[in-house]
């Protein structure tokens, strides 16, 4: 596959995960939407930084680096949903 | 001096860009961690009120959001794969592209703020509104940012000042641009959508 095509099937997957988080929160506040939610923002953060940003063909600490933020972020919010509940 | 990383990576692994871009990268996206932490805190000691202010906000006006900036994102890496190619014009062109698309965004984003200040819901109005206007207008700024280097390189494209062998410049521009997309990736949720 080209990386012409590669790129849009990464902005496919974005923009699917990005009209899916928004449903999703219209389905109302349970742990699961907030849950699904926030699994959908990091796949979103993925396909930024492996497609866009191609990291997928970097040296792995900057990788992992950069993958991390999210996974770290996600972390965060969902440690201060459960220390709330 | 060549700043780039590839003297210490595998000689299968490459860094895109200049490697002063990524320490650049890391920093932003440390304030931007800060500040998007300090919200989920804040959300959570204070629920209801966030739970209400975030009513007040149109998730569609945020998807809309997000995908012009998601195109934009596209619109650049396909440029660069462009120069890659050595057609330094295509990739103006869809520099061109990317800078409308992100010019989408800053007019919603404008009207969006236009809308809540009209409404009374600015930056002292509550907790949630006084870091809504934080965090979104720090991105904003980047976003204002990086229509500057989306239409600076779109005209070294023009002038055919990148090639496959010198893009250097070019994928630490649109590597720029392409945090603003990740920024907003997390921030979209945590702002518009999560309840």
């Amino acid at each position: 596959m080209s990386a012409s095509n590669t790129l849009i099937l990464c902005w496919l997957g974005l923009a699917a995960l990005s009209v899916t988080s928004v449903q999703l929160g219209n389905t109302g506040a349970t742990l699961l939407m907030t849950g699904a939610v926030l699994l959908a923002a990091l796949g979103k953060a993925w396909l930024i930084a492996d497609g866009f940003m191609e990291l997928r063909h970097a040296p792995r600490m900057w990788r992992w680096l950069l993958l991390g933020w999210p996974l770290a972020l996600v972390a965060g919010v969902l440690l201060s949903l459960a220390l709330r509940g | 001096m060549s700043t780039s990383l590839e003297a210490f990576a595998s000689p299968a692994r490459r860094l895109p860009g200049d490697l002063a871009m990524w320490f650049f990268i890391l920093a932003e996206l440390t304030v931007f961690a800060l500040l998007i932490l300090t919200f989920a805190v804040a959300q959570a000691l204070q629920p209801q009120l966030f739970h209400a202010s975030r009513q007040l906000l149109d998730s569609s006006t945020g998807l809309a959001l997000t995908l012009s900036l998601l195109t934009s994102g596209l619109f650049a890496a396909l440029a660069l794969e462009q120069v890659r190619q050595a057609r330094a014009s295509r990739a103006a062109w869809l520099l061109l592209a990317a800078l409308l698309s992100a010019s989408v965004y800053v007019l919603l984003k404008l009207g969006e703020y236009s809308h809540l200040a009209g409404a009374g819901l600015g930056i002292e109005h509550n907790t949630f509104f006084t870091l809504y206007w934080m965090l979104t207008g720090f991105h904003f700024v980047h976003v204002l940012l990086g229509l500057l280097i989306l239409g600076w390189l779109a005209e070294r494209c023009r002038r055919r000042a990148y090639g496959p062998d010198n893009c250097s410049v070019m994928e630490s521009g649109v590597l720029y641009w392409h945090m603003v997309d990740l920024v907003w990736v997390l921030l979209f949720p945590l702002v518009y959508i999560l309840n």
